[in-house]
């Protein structure tokens, strides 16, 4: 049931196997440090230059298609590659062998986290850790933020999903749903005007 | 029995609702870990952010220490597992289903209002996380400077991490 050679833009290289396409979604997931678009550089070197299991236009596509789906950007990414060059069972695969090795290292910190907790040296260090953090998010927001369309609607649901969010204790999850509607209003409402403005000028 | 139930449906729901990468879904387990179930201090969900950082792979492998906080490894493995099947299911069925209308202008508007909540979310989990927590001028001041490095110099988000971190520990000697 997979798509044609053709469709999929691949640049000729012979079908990878499940066990080449879980390898090298390893290696990504043990060197892929900082998340989401830092680790793009990766993703496009190993699949795109290195492997040639795809095209440039194939990654792009991918990439833009990957941004509309909710989760993380790479594991999208990632999985969307595995399941087009290798099926189903490739794609179940290579995604747990990406994200095995952060898993590893998050038990293993954990653990070692949760035992000395209460260390003086470490409550220390989590308040410097902490701020850090904050300072992170700041940051994480500030880029985002550029990405916004400068439109006065985003503007308005922004404000109004932040006064929400301050006011009373909601599930953010009501706020994004709230925010997709009030993305398909807006759209809706500027088709139903352009059609009147257009049946408008042809009644003249 | 009942907590790996409700890790598993609260992380599913993360998964599925998390639009935006891996930072959107941080206010999403703030609220379920923190506010909603009490599963962790505010101060231990940092570390859990922190964590993320560190360590290669995805943001939201925040999920495995939450999991593991809550319930231990089988806790950690079916949060983990939860928070991603959904991208897995969603990319097949966009695969399968989506690809030939994905400049669809429905997508396009419902991003464009997605995108100005999650920035207003994230910064709601920022300040969520730092009123309770930032106290003294060094942490002020490390907030700053790590926002402004982030920003500015492009400082990898792990090595800030690992920066504030030292700074905290010294600041206690």
């Amino acid at each position: 049931m997979r798509p044609s050679d053709d469709e999929l833009g691949q640049s000729g290289s012979p079908s990878p196997t499940t066990w080449n396409i879980t390898l090298t979604y390893f290696k990504i997931g043990a060197l892929g440090f900082g998340g989401g678009y830092a680790v793009l550089d990766l993703i496009h070197t190993e699949l795109v230059v290195k492997q040639r299991w795809l095209s440039e236009e194939g990654f792009e596509d991918m990439t833009a298609l990957s941004e509309m789906a909710p989760g993380a950007l790479t594991v999208n990414l990632l999985a969307a590659i595995a399941y087009r060059i290798g099926g189903i069972w490739a794609m179940i695969s290579a995604t747990a062998a990406l994200i095995l090795p952060s898993f590893v290292l998050i038990i293993a910190l954990t653990g070692l986290f949760l035992a000395w907790q209460n260390n003086p040296v470490v409550q220390s260090a989590m308040k410097g850790l902490t701020a850090g953090v904050v300072g992170l998010l700041i940051a994480v927001v500030w880029d985002i933020g550029k990405g916004v369309p400068k439109h006065w609607y985003c503007f308005a649901v922004g404000i109004t999903a932040l006064l929400l969010g301050l006011a009373f204790p909601v599930n953010p999850i009501w706020l994004v749903l709230l925010g997709g509607l009030a993305g398909v209003i807006k759209v809706l409402l500027a088709a139903v005007f352009k059609k009147n403005s257009s049946a408008g000028r042809s009644t003249q | 029995m009942n907590i790996l139930y409700e890790l598993a449906y609260s992380f599913l729901k993360i998964g599925f609702f998390g639009f935006g990468g891996g930072f959107a879904m941080i206010p999403l387990m703030q609220h379920v870990a923190v506010h909603q179930h009490s599963w962790m201090s505010s101060a231990q969900f940092g570390v859990a952010i922190a964590l993320g950082q560190v360590t290669p792979g995805p943001v939201a492998i925040s999920a495995t220490f939450i999991g593991y906080k809550v319930a231990g490894l089988p806790g950690a493995l079916l949060a983990t597992i939860a928070i991603f099947t959904p991208s897995l299911l969603i990319m097949y069925l966009l695969d399968r289903f989506y690809l030939k209308e994905r400049k669809n202008e429905i997508t396009h508007a419902i991003m464009h209002g997605i995108m100005p909540v999650i920035v207003a979310l994230i910064l709601l989990a920022a300040v969520s996380l730092g009123r309770p927590a930032v106290h003294s001028w060094w942490q002020a001041l490390v907030v700053v400077t790590v926002a402004v490095l982030a920003i500015t110099r492009r400082v990898s988000y792990g090595l800030l991490v690992l920066g504030c971190m030292a700074v905290g520990a010294l600041m206690g000697l």
